[in-house]
C-alpha cells in the first residue's frame, strides 16, 4: 500500500479504504467512505462536540473501549467498524435509553417521518422496552412567540442550545437542572428573540422544537419540497420550500457552505410562506373600450407585439424580485423598443449577520435579485419612472405599491406583467400574468455575485406564466425569429451566451450550489 | 493519628498526627511541629528535581484513580508559554469518604504547603483550592490558614525570600458530585456546569482558563511535604513496591470505632476492620463491605483477607478507590442499601451521556420497585444488562462506578433479591 | 425580619465593612444573624466589596459566578431570578446562563427555604445509621412535608446526598452547622439549639 499523500491519513471504515485530510475525524471520514455513523449531539455546522450522547460510538481496531467517532480523529492506518455487534449494541441501548421517557406520539408529532429518534429506533432498536415504570412527564412550553418546546420528546443532545451559544452567540438557551431532570430552558420572562431562533428547530434531531407556524399542519411525506433561493434579502439563501397543496408551508435553509451554512435567518423563512397573500393576476388582461378584458394568451401577445410595434422609446420598471432569465428577456425586448437603462425599486434595511457564520447575514437589500438586475443594465431607483406620452411604460414585476392613482394613465401604451393586482397596475393597456419567483425555475445573482439556480416550488395560479417565456415571445413576435425559448435551461443558455457577466455559465454548471458571476455588476 | 479513634497499626505521619489538635492549625505552632520545611527545601530545587523525588516515592492520586502523582506533573509543559495552574480537588463528596475534611480541618498548612511544592514543581503560579460548598466550617478554617501563609511570606510575592511567586485561591462549590471529577471540577471552577469534557484535549495541555492545569487531591498534596523533606526512600518504608506510603482510611457504617485512621498501605482488610475499627457493634456479622467508597465492588465477609494495596484490592475483586469502607452487618438489607447508592448516582449525573441520565436512573427505580416487593425475575436480567451499558461507555466513569457495587451485590447477594421478588 | 447584627442596613448610619482577603472565599454562613436580605446585591458597600474581590481572584470574569451565587443565597437565602439578571450584568453574562449555572447545583435554594436550612444526609454511610428515622424525625418535630417551609418561617427539611462526615453518621447540616451521630431521640436537641441560637440573635 501506497503511503497517503502528505497532509493525508488513510482508514478503513467498515472494509472502505478512505483517504482523507489529517485533522478528520472518524464520523467525517465515515462520512466519505459512504458509512452512516448515527450520531444525535454532533451537527456539522455546530463548532464544539461535546460527544455526549454516545451514539456515535465505533469500534477501532487495538482499543478495548468503543471511540467516540465524532471527536476522534482519523489516524493512518486506523481500522474502524461500526457494525460489530458491541457497537450495534451500544446503539440499540442508547435508543432504548431515549425512549424510555419518550411519549411515543409520533403519530401527532411535527417530526414524524423526519425524526432521527425514529429512523435509528427502526434501524438498530427494539420492538419493546423492557422499562416498566411510570415514564416521566415534563410537558410543554413556549421558548419564543413561534417555537414550541416539548420537553417529553427531547433528548438533549443540547444541539439549539449549542447553536444560540456557538453560532447565534447570544446565550439565551440553556439547559437548566441536571440528570434526568435537565431539560431545555430560556431565562423566565425573557423568550428567543434572536433573528436566527429558526435554526433551532432545524437542528433538533427530534419533536422536541417546533415551530408554532407549522404545528399540525403537514405530515412530512405530505408535501413536496423544491429547492429554492429565499427572497428575503440579498444573501442568497439556499432553502428548500416544502409545499403542500401548492402552499409554502414551511422554509428551511439547504446547506452551502460557500453562502449560508446549514442556516438562515428567520426574516427568510416567513418571507416566502405569506408569499401568495393578496389579489393575484390569473388571466391575461386586455383593456377595450376603457375595460380589462380576460383574453388568450395569443390574443394577448398579439395585441401587445402590435401595440408596441408602433411605439419608440419609453420607461421601464423591472423588479429584484424577478430571476435573470426574465430580467435579460425584457432587457432584449426593451431594446426593441429603443428604451435603454431602467430601473428597480428595493426595500432596505438594517443589515444582521450571524456572528458564527458572518457569511450568512440579513442584508440591507432585501430582494434576492438587484445585483441581477444591475448586472443586467437596471439601476436602483426610489422614485417611479414618469410615462412619456409617445412612449411605452414597460412595468415587470414591481408591484407599484406607493405608486399615484393615475400612475401609466399618460404613457403612450402601459405594459404590466407581474403578479399580483394593485389599483396602479389596473391603469395598463395590457396585464400579462406572469409567475413569481417561487413559480418558476430561474437563477438570481447574490450579493456578493453569485449565480444561484432555484426550482419551481408552486404551481402559478391560472394560465400565468414564467415571465421569460412570455417576453422571449414577445421580442419574437416583435420581429427577432428564434428569439423565443421554451424552458429556463434555455432562457439562462440565452443570457450566458449575450451576456458577458453570465458568460462561461451553464445551467447545469451552475448546480443547486451556484458559481461566481464573471463580473460584478459595479464594473458596468 | 487517627480521628476520632487511633490503633496501634497506625502511621502518625504528619499528615495525621496532629488531627484532633486545633493549635496545630496556627501558623506558629505549625512551624514549630516542622511545617513548611519541605517548602524551604523546594524553592531551593529545580521543578524537575521536586517531581523526581515525587515519582520515585510512588506516590499515587489518592482522588480514587490512584494515577502515579510525580508522572501526572511530568505531563505539564516545561517551557510555559503563559500561565499554569494547580487545582487541588477538595470538592469531597464520595459516599464514604471524609478524609479530606480531616486534612482541611486539622492541618490546612500542611495542605497549603503541599500545594505550593506542587505548583513549583508544574510551574503553576496559581492554585485553586476546590473546596466542596457544604464544608464551611473547614473552608473558614482553610481560609484563616490562606490569610496566615501570606501574611507571613508563605503565600504571594517572593515566597520564603526566594524571589518564587505564587498565588493561592480558595474556591468553594454548590454541591455537585461530579465537579470531583477532574475534568468536571475545571468546568465548574471557570463558572460552568460541573460538566465533564471528552480528553483530548488533556488538563496539561488545556485546563481551566484554557491553560495548562493539573488537577491533585488534597491527601495526594498533604502527602508531598514530607515526602521532600524525607525522601522517596523514607515514604517507600511503607507500603509495597506498586502501592508505596501511608494511606488515610476512612472508615464508615456498621464499625464499633468509625473514623479515619492513617495506615501503611497493605495492611489486611479484615484488619483494618476487626482490628482497627473494632468489629461489628452489637455481636452482630459482618455481610458486605464497600472497600474504597461507594464507586468499588462490595466484598463479602470471607473475602476479606486481602492486602489494603492497589493491586490487592484489584487482584479482591474491587478497588481501593478512596479507601473508604462502607461495612454493612448482617442486619442490612443488601436491595436497600443498593437502592440508596444508585440513587446518589441518578441524583449526580451530570446528564450529558444518554447512558448515565437515564440508566442510572432506571436502575434506581427498578431497585426501589424490587425494595418494595414488586419486582420480578427478568428485572434482575435487565440489571445485569444495564450493567453492561453503563460499562466504558460515556465521557467520564461515573456511570462506571454504581456498576461496580451493583453488579457485585447481583453477584453476591442474589439470594436476597430473589427473596424480595418471590415474596 | 431585623438587620442582623450591624444593624438594619441603610439606616442611615454606614455599617463597616469587612475587607476580605483576597485570596479566599468568605465562607459565611447563611444563618439568620447574618442573613441581611437586599433587593439589589451590588447595590451597597458589601456587596461591591464581595464582587470586586471575587472577580480579582480569577483570570475570568465568569469565574465569579460560583462566589456571587454564593453570596446571593448567603445574604437572601435564596437565589431568586433577580439576583441571576444582577449577577449577569455584573459578570456580563446572560441571565440564562447564570440560571443554567445555578440550577446544576443544589445549594442554591431557587425557592425561599426556611431560616433554618436542615438537610439530612440520607446517602449509604448514614442510611446504614437510620438517617431515614431521623430524617422523619424532623419532619415531624418541624411540621413540615420535605422541602416546605415551616409556617413560622423558621424550618425547611430536605434530604440530601453525601455531606462528607460518614464516620459520623448521621449527619445533619443545618445551613453551615454540622451535627453529627444524629439520631431520631437527639433531633429535639439539634433543633432547640438551632432556635436558641436565633433567639440570641
Amino acid at each position: 500500500m501506497n503511503a497517503p499523500a502528505n497532509g493525508t491519513v488513510r482508514l478503513t471504515i467498515d472494509g472502505v479504504e478512505v483517504t482523507v485530510p489529517a485533522g478528520t475525524t472518524v464520523l467525517q471520514a465515515a462520512e466519505r467512505a459512504g458509512v452512516v455513523v448515527p450520531h444525535y449531539c454532533y451537527h456539522p455546522g455546530i463548532p464544539s462536540r461535546p460527544a455526549q450522547c454516545r451514539m456515535c460510538l465505533v469500534e477501532v481496531e487495538g482499543q478495548p473501549k468503543l471511540q467516540p467517532s465524532c471527536v476522534l480523529g482519523a489516524l493512518d492506518g486506523m481500522e474502524v467498524r461500526t457494525q460489530t455487534e458491541q457497537a450495534r449494541e451500544a446503539r440499540r441501548s442508547v435508543i432504548e435509553f431515549l425512549l424510555l421517557h419518550h411519549p411515543l406520539d409520533c403519530p401527532i408529532c411535527d417530526a414524524a417521518g423526519q425524526c432521527m429518534l425514529q429512523d435509528y429506533a427502526y434501524e438498530t432498536g427494539q420492538l419493546k422496552s423492557r422499562f416498566e415504570e411510570a415514564k416521566l412527564v415534563l410537558g410543554r412550553d413556549r421558548i419564543a412567540d413561534d417555537i414550541l418546546y416539548f420537553a417529553d420528546r427531547c433528548i438533549l443532545c443540547t444541539r439549539c442550545v449549542r447553536f444560540m451559544r456557538d453560532v447565534a452567540q447570544d446565550d439565551a438557551l440553556i439547559v437548566a437542572q441536571r440528570g434526568h431532570k435537565a431539560y431545555i430552558d430560556t431565562f423566565p420572562g425573557r423568550d428567543l428573540d434572536n433573528l436566527f431562533r429558526g435554526n433551532i428547530v432545524d437542528v433538533c434531531p427530534v419533536g422536541a422544537l417546533v415551530h408554532e407556524d407549522f404545528l399540525f399542519k403537514a405530515r412530512a411525506w405530505d408535501f413536496d419540497s423544491a429547492p429554492g433561493i429565499c427572497g428575503g434579502c440579498a444573501n442568497g439563501c439556499n432553502i428548500d420550500v416544502d409545499v403542500k397543496e401548492n402552499q409554502v408551508v414551511r422554509v428551511k435553509p439547504r446547506h452551502n457552505g460557500a453562502v449560508n451554512g446549514w442556516w438562515m435567518c428567520d426574516e427568510g423563512r416567513r418571507d416566502l410562506v405569506m408569499w401568495n397573500r393578496g389579489r393575484r393576476i390569473d388571466l391575461p388582461l386586455v383593456r377595450r373600450d376603457g375595460e380589462l378584458a380576460p383574453v388568450h394568451w395569443g390574443d394577448a401577445l398579439a395585441h401587445v407585439a402590435a401595440a408596441l410595434g408602433n411605439v419608440r422609446g419609453g420607461v421601464a420598471l423591472a423588479s429584484a424580485f424577478v430571476e435573470n432569465e426574465s430580467l435579460y428577456f425584457l432587457r432584449r425586448l426593451l431594446g426593441r423598443l429603443e428604451i435603454t437603462g431602467g430601473g428597480f425599486r428595493v426595500a432596505r434595511g438594517e443589515e444582521r449577520a450571524l456572528p458564527g457564520f458572518p457569511s450568512l447575514a440579513l442584508r440591507a437589500e432585501r430582494a434576492p435579485n438587484g445585483e441581477g438586475a444591475r448586472m443586467l443594465g437596471f439601476t436602483e431607483t426610489d422614485a417611479l419612472p414618469e410615462a412619456p406620452a409617445d412612449g411605452a411604460l414597460v412595468v415587470l414585476g414591481d408591484r407599484l405599491e406607493g405608486a399615484p392613482a393615475d400612475f401609466g394613465k399618460r404613457a403612450g401604451f402601459f405594459l404590466y406583467a407581474g403578479t399580483h393586482l394593485s389599483e396602479a397596475a389596473g391603469n395598463a393597456d395590457v396585464i400579462l400574468p406572469v409567475a413569481g419567483y417561487p413559480e418558476t425555475d430561474g437563477t438570481f445573482v447574490s450579493h456578493e455575485g453569485r449565480v444561484q439556480r432555484f426550482r419551481q416550488a408552486l404551481q402559478p395560479p391560472g394560465v400565468a406564466r414564467p415571465a421569460w417565456l412570455v417576453l422571449a415571445r414577445l421580442v419574437e413576435l416583435l420581429g427577432e425569429d428564434g428569439a423565443a425559448v421554451r424552458d429556463a435551461p434555455a432562457a439562462f443558455a440565452a443570457l450566458a451566451a449575450d451576456h458577458p457577466a453570465f458568460a462561461g455559465l451553464d445551467w447545469n454548471g451552475l448546480g443547486l450550489k451556484g458559481a461566481a458571476a464573471a463580473a460584478a455588476a459595479t464594473a458596468e | 493519628m487517627g480521628y476520632p479513634h487511633s490503633h496501634d497499626l497506625e502511621v502518625g505521619t504528619i499528615l495525621s498526627r496532629h488531627f484532633g489538635d486545633p493549635e496545630a492549625r496556627r501558623l506558629e505552632t505549625w512551624t514549630g511541629l516542622g511545617g513548611y520545611e519541605g517548602l524551604r527545601k523546594a524553592v531551593e530545587m529545580d521543578p524537575g528535581e521536586i517531581t523526581a523525588v515525587v515519582k520515585d516515592s510512588g506516590l499515587r492520586g489518592r482522588g480514587g484513580a490512584g494515577f502515579p502523582t510525580g508522572l501526572k506533573w511530568s505531563f505539564m509543559p516545561q517551557e510555559p508559554d503563559g500561565p499554569q495552574y494547580l487545582c487541588c480537588n477538595a470538592d469531597e463528596s464520595e459516599p464514604g469518604a471524609f478524609k479530606d475534611r480531616e486534612i482541611l480541618r486539622w492541618v490546612p498548612h500542611l495542605l497549603i504547603e503541599g500545594c505550593l511544592i506542587a505548583a513549583r514543581a508544574i510551574r503553576a503560579e496559581h492554585v485553586y483550592i476546590y473546596v466542596r460548598g457544604e464544608y464551611f466550617p473547614f473552608t473558614r478554617i482553610l481560609n484563616d490558614a490562606v490569610v496566615e501563609a501570606y501574611g507571613n511570606g508563605y503565600l504571594g510575592r517572593n515566597i520564603l525570600g526566594s524571589g518564587w511567586d505564587c498565588d493561592l485561591t480558595v474556591h468553594i462549590g454548590a454541591g455537585a458530585y461530579i465537579a470531583g471529577e477532574e475534568t468536571g471540577l475545571m468546568s465548574s471552577l471557570v463558572g460552568g456546569r460541573a460538566e465533564p469534557r471528552v480528553k483530548p484535549p488533556f488538563p496539561a495541555q488545556s485546563g481551566v482558563f484554557g491553560r495548562p492545569t493539573t488537577v491533585n487531591n488534597v491527601e495526594t498534596l498533604a502527602a508531598v511535604p514530607m515526602i521532600l523533606v524525607n525522601g522517596a526512600d523514607w515514604y517507600r518504608q511503607w507500603g509495597t513496591e506498586k502501592s508505596p506510603g501511608t494511606k488515610l482510611w476512612c472508615c464508615s457504617g456498621h464499625l464499633e470505632r468509625p473514623g479515619n485512621y492513617e495506615l501503611p498501605l497493605g495492611v489486611p482488610l479484615k484488619d483494618v476492620i476487626y482490628d482497627v475499627c473494632g468489629g461489628i457493634p452489637g455481636g452482630r456479622k459482618l455481610k458486605a463491605v464497600i472497600p474504597g467508597g461507594s464507586s468499588t465492588a462490595m466484598l463479602t465477609a470471607d473475602e476479606l483477607d486481602i492486602p489494603t494495596t492497589y493491586e490487592g484490592l484489584q487482584e479482591g475483586g474491587s478497588s481501593l478507590g478512596t479507601a473508604s469502607p462502607i461495612v454493612m452487618d448482617d442486619s442490612t438489607n443488601i436491595v436497600r442499601a443498593m437502592r440508596r447508592i444508585a440513587d446518589f448516582y441518578a441524583h449526580e449525573s451530570c446528564g450529558q451521556c444518554v447512558q448515565c441520565r437515564e440508566g442510572t436512573y432506571w436502575a434506581a427505580r427498578i431497585l426501589k420497585r424490587i425494595e418494595r416487593g414488586e419486582g420480578r425475575m427478568s428485572d434482575l436480567d435487565t440489571l445485569y444488562d444495564l450493567c453492561e451499558q453503563l460499562t466504558g461507555r460515556t465521557i467520564c466513569v461515573l456511570a462506571d462506578s454504581v456498576v461496580f457495587p451493583l453488579r457485585s451485590s447481583l453477584d453476591k447477594f442474589r439470594p436476597e433479591y430473589e427473596a424480595l421478588i418471590r415474596r | 425580619m431585623s438587620g442582623g447584627a450591624e444593624g438594619p442596613p441603610g439606616g442611615g448610619k454606614k455599617s463597616p465593612v469587612k475587607k476580605i482577603h483576597p485570596a479566599v472565599v468568605p465562607a459565611q454562613p447563611f444563618q439568620l444573624a447574618e442573613r441581611r436580605p437586599v433587593e439589589r446585591l451590588f447595590a451597597d458597600e458589601e456587596g461591591r466589596e464581595r464582587l470586586a474581590s471575587a472577580v480579582s481572584r480569577y483570570p475570568e470574569k465568569k469565574a465569579a459566578l460560583l462566589p456571587m451565587l454564593a453570596y446571593a443565597q448567603e445574604r437572601n437565602g435564596v437565589v431568586s431570578d433577580a439576583a441571576m439578571e444582577e449577577i449577569a450584568e455584573a459578570l456580563e453574562l446572560t441571565p440564562a446562563y447564570v440560571r443554567s449555572v445555578a440550577t446544576f447545583y443544589t445549594m442554591y435554594a431557587k425557592r425561599p427555604v426556611g431560616r433554618h436550612w436542615i438537610q439530612v444526609c440520607t446517602c449509604i454511610s448514614c442510611h446504614l445509621h437510620g438517617a431515614d428515622e431521623v430524617f422523619e424525625a424532623f419532619l415531624e418535630r418541624t411540621g413540615t412535608r420535605a422541602g416546605e417551609v415551616s409556617e413560622d418561617g423558621k424550618w425547611t427539611v430536605i434530604e440530601a446526598e453525601c455531606l462528607g462526615a460518614c464516620g459520623f453518621a448521621t449527619v445533619v447540616q443545618a445551613n453551615d452547622r454540622y451535627f453529627e451521630n444524629v439520631t431520631p431521640e437527639t433531633v429535639p436537641e439539634v433543633l432547640a439549639e438551632l432556635d436558641q441560637g436565633e433567639t440570641e440573635a
